[in-house]
């Protein structure tokens, strides 16, 4: 099942700049979304190593495994199965429920920072995720350059390329695999290619706080339907989705990070979003931390986001007749998201740090999400 | 974009007028520690926040590949 990879590219170069220690850390990590729905377990190991000053190597991998079930239309009378049917159904028997799944996912990343003389800095990341049905490697490249002689300001230039290949398989009934005149595989193979571009600048504005702003520019082309994903035409036809083949998309972010004591720190962040298939959205997340001694450290972190709809999303049944695109995958939808987080950092020792955490995700109306993390990182 | 562009323009206008404090490499001990960025220490929690909303969401981008040189390494 796709879940799709994430921007590991762009969050292990963020990763490489929150942390420039030598250590070792092992995680893992536990969600949940209730009902039956979607469950991940996931353990991790993540290196980081400074090779004298200049060098900074980060290593990262890990491995979900995922089960549970993903909401979309089925004929009821078959039971919920992700196989079209192929025929006409009546409409009552059309439903729209979880799709049962399960499915592993591997994923590595590598990253390495190279500081210059004038202590610029250019950061190179390979990562690699791989399910069942879907793969995906990237490249991706940042280059951080100082503005002044006392490196309080700062622009930065990142791209990253990701190349996927998605697995449609056959047996589900698509008609993908019947456009095919005498294909014997059981499953075709499309490509999904990704370009994310983003220059920021970043200043510092005394010896308490700083301000980074963003603008930033993602490409995707390819196949960007999911094949699990099913929409009903004509009131009787459960047919799979339909989105547009490409997606241009793009936004600006703000970030204000501040010390308020020696002991108390406040992140605020405000991400605009805005693409061609009418997604606009909005994000603003506060995120806190306090260190309460020499042993522990705790942190608050809540997140607001705001989506609209495709203009090719439909959530009925009655709806969609001949559209060249059409879907009613919700994440397509107009709705509202929270997240909620608490975490406790242990410094057991001048090298040990025991890391926990746990947080509430939710998209009201629709479903509830609850994440757990143990973690201990160990410096040397 | 075009408040964002602004704000650039505004900081860097800002330092000119002396709003913006010259810190020196000895004063940034505070600016270099892991609870003044978002994810904190936790980088590996972070990295899978943002695959949930990446997930979930239908937004993309804006992870923050850019800024962030505080000029502390």
């Amino acid at each position: 099942m796709q879940l799709k990879p994430s921007l590991l590219a762009f969050t292990l170069l963020l990763a490489a700049h929150a942390q420039a220690d030598d250590y070792v850390a092992v995680h893992y990590i536990h969600y949940d979304e209730g009902s039956g729905r979607t469950t991940i377990q996931t353990p991790t190991v993540e290196l980081n190593k400074d090779f004298g000053t200049d060098y900074t190597l980060n290593l990262s991998a890990g491995r979900d495994a995922l089960s549970g079930a993903s909401p979309t239309w089925y004929d009821a009378t078959s039971g919920a199965s992700a196989r079209l049917p192929d025929h006409a159904v009546p409409a009552n028997d059309i439903h729209y429920g979880n799709i049962p799944y399960d499915d592993n996912r591997t994923f590595v990343s590598g990253a390495l920072t190279t500081r210059f003389e004038n202590r610029d800095a250019l950061t190179v990341g390979l990562n690699y995720s791989s399910e069942s049905d879907y793969l995906s490697r990237g490249v991706s490249a940042e280059y951080l350059h100082y503005l002044d002689e006392s490196k309080n300001r700062s622009v930065s230039v990142g791209l990253s390329y990701q190349k996927n290949s998605v697995d449609v398989h056959c047996f589900l009934g698509n008609t993908i695999c019947d456009a095919i005149s005498g294909a014997s595989s059981k499953t075709i193979t499309k490509d999904l290619d990704v370009i994310n571009a983003e220059i920021g600048l970043t200043q510092i504005l005394d010896t308490q706080s700083l301000i980074k702003a963003s603008l930033f520019y993602n490409y995707e082309s390819g196949y960007l339907s999911n094949p699990y994903m099913r929409v009903v035409r004509n009131t009787t036809h459960i047919v799979e989705e339909a989105k547009p083949n490409a997606r241009k998309g793009g936004g600006a972010t703000l970030t204000y990070s501040r010390a308020l004591t020696d002991a108390l720190s406040v992140n605020l962040y405000y991400r605009f979003y805005h693409d061609d298939w009418d997604i606009t959205s909005h994000t603003i997340s506060l995120s806190t931390f306090y260190e309460l001694n020499d042993t522990l450290t705790l942190g608050l972190a809540g997140r607001y986001y705001t989506q609209s709809a495709a203009w090719f999303y439909h959530p009925g049944k009655d709806h969609f007749t001949d559209e060249t695109y059409a879907s009613s995958d919700r994440r397509m939808g107009a709705w509202d998201a929270y997240d909620l987080k608490v975490s406790a950092d242990i410094h057991v020792s001048e090298t040990v740090t025991i890391q926990g955490a746990a947080g509430y995700y939710t998209q009201p109306g629709t479903f509830h999400s609850r994440y757990l993390s143990v973690g201990i990182q160990y410096g040397f | 974009m075009g408040r964002l562009l602004m704000l650039s323009t505004l900081i860097f206008l800002l330092g000119g007028c002396g709003m913006i404090q010259d810190v020196k490499p000895w004063e940034k001990d505070q600016l270099a520690k892991e609870t003044l960025t978002p994810a904190g220490s936790d980088t590996n929690l972070h990295a899978f926040r943002k695959h949930l909303y990446f997930s979930k969401e239908a937004s993309k981008g804006g992870g923050g590949v850019a800024g962030g040189g505080c000029g502390c390494n």
